[in-house]
Formats: structure tokens, sequence, C-alpha cells
């Protein structure tokens, strides 16, 4: 890769001291395999070149696609993958940094409880075999984060905190419903008091009376615990919800980053733009809106990735250019961060305030 | 809007039990409402609030131990010109001959997972050769040329190709175009669509959604959509049924269900979705949740749940109440029969 993110650029506009997580020129390419000597023919670059910084105490959004790499972005920060190249700067308690793409495993574990992970499923990402005690302590188990006798106090603590009655710690998860998991899994998250917390999709697959339960929970434990988190989803109301700044990815590649609301009122990439005109408004009266934008074409295939800007074959505004050179992630100012040869010409239309 | 001459589909007071070892389960208990032609009802509720068994039972292919139990399905089938032969879909043999010619035909349904849907096994185009075949006297070439001309219709790019690979070399957006191009290869009457979207991201969610609504237009299909997601269905619905363990609990037009809501459930289902347009605030909660089926709260089965819970919502079931011609609630809280009774009891 020639061309890089103005690093210096990102973590300088970080405002308020150093950020507590800073991820530099992340690249995660998975190899494809071809036949049984195991030649590499290509690779999926499912994160390529991706660069943000997150506050403590703030929540930043991730959205994007299916496929677009947001949940590789996720699992590289809390190490299940070891990223290919860039960096992941996480700042200690003790105001020290440490790049975790490059410690190796046996020093991760003492980060391990720093930085935790809610999961989507509430059905696979438990343990069938194991009763809720041992799901949420495990973690204090493995790690020796207490004594045994403590160890009881803390999941008692930590259920309660998140709207579960401590009387229910010997049952299996077969006997909560998808609301109840979700909530298990979320204790299991921060019974180590986590610092960071990544969530992936974690109230994409609840209903809509217990999503806003959840939602409203994960907001309250966040003030409480002074928690921080990467907010995972494809789901853009929900993210509009919950996030102070959101980042928004295509096909691997970081398209536009942003305060929420200006995000969402005033867009500058026009994948942005096409994705908010895509969200359904749960108003009738606003149906027949104009201007809406259909994008025509399919996600590109990360392993075969289009010439120039990744998004211009299915772009209204594309131009020549577009096809011929990428474009850099760019402060177009107030830390609106967009890629996009034109973004200070296009005039693009946000979602329509109620 | 619609007058009787297009009815479609009338369901009236549908009952379905599932009969298992823990008990009965009162998966549909007493639901009505009709489909005309050329609109689309758009059927809205929780996970397990029976919205998809109403469905299935439309074409008879509810589940064992699953039986309905009481009510009626009439399908109002065009014979001729101006004959309209009335055919009681609740009373056909599951497996009959009837029945077989309906589905597909006259109705055809869309599914959730266009993955688990599709046979692995044959090549998309010999799916929906295979339905073309069935029911009309074409011969393979005929289905072959029909197939093709279905495909470039659902906009899936490259026919040719596509005809002949198999599901699994398509993506979701593109199996879920091909689901389509099959429930239409019979000229369909009514459409069953059981959240054909909510696996799909948002971009191909809007290029379905204006799929199914061009060709309603085109067809003037009637559309039945089942969905959890309110946003759609503000988009696409010409009525809307709420649905609750069971019970349609609210039955009216999109304008009226979102603007002027009557019901409790449906009033507190759509002050807790986030919205896209509103800014950061706490989202309003329905306090616990959906019960499990075998423990169905009595009375009302929304009353351990409901903010304007009143004493007798636990002892009398809730009749349906017509507030207006096309406003249908089921609530005790307009019922002033039921609550009389009870005043004057108490006194």
């Amino acid at each position: 890769m020639t061309e890089q993110t103005p690093q210096s650029q990102l973590s300088s506009t970080a405002t308020n001291g150093k950020p507590l997580l800073e991820v530099r020129n992340l690249k995660m390419y998975f190899p494809i395999v071809k036949g049984i000597f195991g030649k590499i023919s290509g690779y999926v670059k499912a994160a390529d070149d991706v660069s943000f910084y997150i506050q403590s105490g703030e929540t930043l959004g991730l959205v994007g696609e299916s496929g677009c790499g947001k949940t590789t972005v996720g699992r590289c920060i809390v190490r299940a993958y070891k990223p290919t190249d860039g960096s992941i700067v996480y700042q200690r308690a003790d105001e020290t940094t440490v790049d975790l793409a490059k410690v190796d495993s046996k020093e991760l574990q003492t980060y391990r409880k720093d930085i935790r992970m809610i999961f989507q499923d509430p059905y696979s990402s438990l343990n069938p075999r194991m009763n809720v005690f041992e799901i949420i302590s495990e973690v204090l188990r493995v790690n020796e984060l207490c004594s045994p006798k403590e160890m009881e106090y803390m999941v008692a603590h930590i259920m309660e905190q998140c709207g579960l009655r401590p009387e229910y710690m010997r049952r299996y998860p077969h006997a909560f419903s998808g609301g109840e998991r979700q909530r298990i899994g979320i204790a299991r998250a921060l019974v180590t008091s986590p610092r960071l917390v990544v969530c992936d999709e974690a109230v994409s697959g609840l209903d809509v009376s217990v999503r806003a339960q959840i939602l409203n929970l994960m907001e309250d434990l966040r003030r409480e615990m002074n928690l921080t988190y990467l907010f995972i989803s494809h789901d853009l109301s929900v993210i509009r919800h919950i996030c102070d700044r959101v980042a928004v990815m295509y096909v691997g590649k970081l398209v536009e980053l942003a305060d929420a609301n200006a995000l969402y009122t005033n867009p500058l990439h026009p994948y942005t733009e096409s994705l908010m005109s895509a969200v359904p408004i749960p108003n009738p009266n606003l149906r027949d809106r104009k201007n809406r934008i259909r994008l025509e074409g399919e996600v590109a295939d990360p392993s075969n990735p289009p010439s120039g800007c990744y998004f211009h074959p299915r772009c209204r505004y594309a131009k020549e250019r577009c096809s011929t050179e990428t474009p850099v992630l760019r402060d177009l100012g107030d830390h609106h961060f967009v890629a996009c040869h034109f973004a200070d010409e296009l005039e693009l239309t946000g979602v329509r305030m109620a | 809007m619609a007058d009787n001459n297009n009815l479609l589909v009338q369901v009236e007071d549908l009952k379905i039990h599932f009969f298992t070892n823990e008990g009965i389960v009162r998966a549909v208990d007493g639901v009505t409402f009709d489909i005309h032609s050329g609109e689309t009802l758009c059927m809205v509720g929780e996970s397990g609030c029976g919205k998809s068994v109403t469905a299935r039972a439309l074409l008879q292919i509810v589940h064992r131990p699953g039986k309905i139990v009481d009510g009626s399905i009439v399908l109002y089938r065009q014979k001729s010109h101006d004959q309209i032969e009335k055919v009681r879909i609740s009373d056909l043999e599951p497996k009959g001959r009837e029945i077989r010619s309906i589905r597909g035909k006259d109705i055809s349904m869309i599914f959730q997972e266009p993955m688990t849907s599709l046979s692995p096994m044959y090549t998309v185009g010999n799916q929906i050769m295979e339905t073309i075949m069935l029911h009309t006297k074409a011969d393979k070439n005929q289905a072959r040329a029909r197939t093709l001309e279905l495909l470039e219709f659902v906009g899936i790019p490259r026919p040719n190709r596509i005809i002949d690979e198999y599901p699994f070399r398509l993506s979701g957006g593109m199996r879920q175009r091909a689901m389509i191009a099959m429930a239409l290869s019979c000229n369909p009457r009514l459409l069953i669509a059981d959240e054909p979207t909510t696996a799909l991201d948002v971009t191909t969610q809007a290029q379905i959604i204006d799929l199914i609504q061009g060709l309603q237009k085109d067809y003037d299909m009637g559309v039945l959509f089942i969905t959890h997601d309110l946003g759609v269905v503000a988009e696409i619905a010409d009525r809307v049924a709420v649905m609750y363990l069971g019970n349609v609990v609210e039955y009216s037009d999109v304008y009226t269900i979102f603007n002027d809501p009557q019901h409790p459930y449906t009033q507190s289902l759509l002050r807790s979705i986030p919205k896209v347009t509103a800014t950061r605030e706490k989202l309003e909660v329905i306090r616990g949740m959906v019960p499990s089926p075998f423990r169905r709260p009595s009375g009302c089965p929304f009353h351990p749940r409901c903010p304007k819970a009143m004493p007798i919502c636990s002892e009398i079931e809730p009749k349906t109440i017509s507030l207006t011609e096309n406003h249908q609630v089921h609530c005790l809280l307009f019922d002033e029969d039921a609550k009389k009774p009870v005043r004057e009891m108490a006194s």
C-alpha cells in the first residue's frame, strides 16, 4: 500500500488528551488457499488501512453492510485475530501506551480483562453445559483475578447490575429468554470492570421491546461503570440512538467518520448518503419522500475490489478520477473525516429530522 | 378504499393450537382479517405472536403438532371472467389435490431465509421451472423461457448464466430475488412475504421492497407482509394488523396505527423503537418480556406488561371492539359492557 492515511492528522485531532484506543492503518488480510498444497491464490482484504480513535467515555459506532469488515475490526481490537499490519495503541490506566497488535499472547493476557466483547447471538454465545455462575466467572477463574470466595459476590453483584436475579446463578442458559441471555452476555463482559467494550451487533437478534430494555441497560451501565463502547451494528437507527461518533465502512475501508449528528444530517460521502436514504422511517406520513436513492448492483468483492474508489461502480456521482485514484480519508473540518475526492463539492442530503 | 368485489382472502376467528407434550399452545387465538387485491396488509409483532403461523395456515402448511382447530379461511378464486369461486382453505386436506393446486398458483409465499428455503441440490432455474410445469401445461422449453423472463424481471443480472447456477453461488439479495421470481411464476393473486428482508442489508432491503411494490402494482396482487420492523411497515403497508400472543390487538389503516394508536401495546411498541430521525434520549420500554407460550396469562394476555391494566384485565378475555368502521381494538379499555358489571359488583 502506497497511500497511508495521514495518521499525524488523525491523532492530532484527538482533543481531550490521548485517546483510550487508537487504531492506525489496521490491515487484516485473510489468505485464499487453493488446492491441496495450500497455495495462496489471493487475499480477502477484510480490513484495509483502517484508522480511528476512541476517546475514553465515548461510544463510537461502526456501521456498514454485511461483509464490509466491521466485525473483523472489532475482533482485531480484542485480538481474536492478529492483524496483518498496522497498530492498535491502547492507553493503560497509568497513561502509558502499548501496541496491542505487536504484543505476544502471554502479555496480551493482562489486557484481556480491560477489553471485553459482547456478542450478537445470545443463543450460540453461551455454553449450554455451563451454568450462569460458571459462564460469568470463567474469566475471573482463568485469569486468577480474584479468590474463589470473592467470586460469588462479584458474580451476584454484576448480575444485579445487569437486571438479573442472583438467585438464578445456578441455572443453565436454556432456562432464560433471549433478552435475559443477552443480559448474561453483558454481565460476562462487564464482570472484570473493563475499560473498553466491543459490542458486535449486541442488540440485533432481539425483539423490539427487549431491544429497548437492553439499549437502556447498556447506556446506564456506561455511566455507572465509566465504560467506553465500540458499537458495531448494521442498524442505523440503533447506532444513531447510542453513539457519539460514527464510522462508516465499505469493503474493508473507512469511508466516513464524524460526530453522529453531523453524519446523519449532513453526510459527506455518497455511500453514507445512500445508506441514510435506505433506512425505513417509522412514520407513514414521510413515505413519499422524494429523491430517494436506490443503490444499483451489489457490494464489491473484497478479494477482487474495483480500481480507484471501491464505491465508484455504484456511485451516482462518480467521475473518471474515481476509477483511477484511491481517495484518502481526510478531515473536512470539525473532525469530519471522509474518503471521497469530491466531498467538498457534492451537495448530499441526510436524514430529515422529524 | 377496497370494496367487496376484489376481496381475496377472508380469515375469520382463526384458531391454531399446538398440541405438545407440555400442553396446548394457543399460537393463534381468534384472528380475523381480510385482504383485497392490490393492497398490502402488514402483520407486525414480536417473536412468538403467531404471525408466521397465521400466514402458513393460509397455505395449510402449519407444522405439526399445530392444527387449525376453529375458524375459517376463505379464498375467493377467480374461475372465469365474472365467476368467483369460494374455497374454504381451512377445510382442505393439507396434502390434498385441491390445496396443492392453490399453493404456488393462487397464493405463493416468500420466506425469510433465502438460503434454507431454496434447495441446495438443484439449480435456481430448475426450481423455478418445476413450479411452472406443475401448474401450467408448459413443456420444458417454454418453462425455461418463462423462467428467464422472470429472472430478468426481478432484476437479476445475466439471467442466462444465473439460471444454471446453484443457490450457494448467489448473494443474499440475489437469492431473495430468485425466491420472488419463483413465487411470481404463476401470477399469484396473493403473495405472502414472511419477513422477506429481515436477513438483508438496508440497501438490499430497499431494493427488494421496491421490487415487491412494483410487481404488486403491475399485477394487482394482494400482499400479506409479515415483519417485526415498524419502519418497513410505515413504508409499505395499506393496513396493519398488530399481533400479540395469538391475537390481533389492533387492526386499522397504516396512518391510524402510527398517528393515533389506541391499544396500549401498539402505543408502547411505537415508543420503544430507536428512531433514525430523533436525537439521543432514553427509550420507553415495555416492562417484562413476552411470556412463555405455556404460561399464557389469564384474561388479556398483555395485562402483566400493560401500563394501563385494570383489575378486570386479568379476569376477562377482551373482545374485539370497533372504534370506527376500519379501526378495531382488542382491549377492555374500550369495552364499556365488560367494565360495568365489575364496577357494580365492587360497589
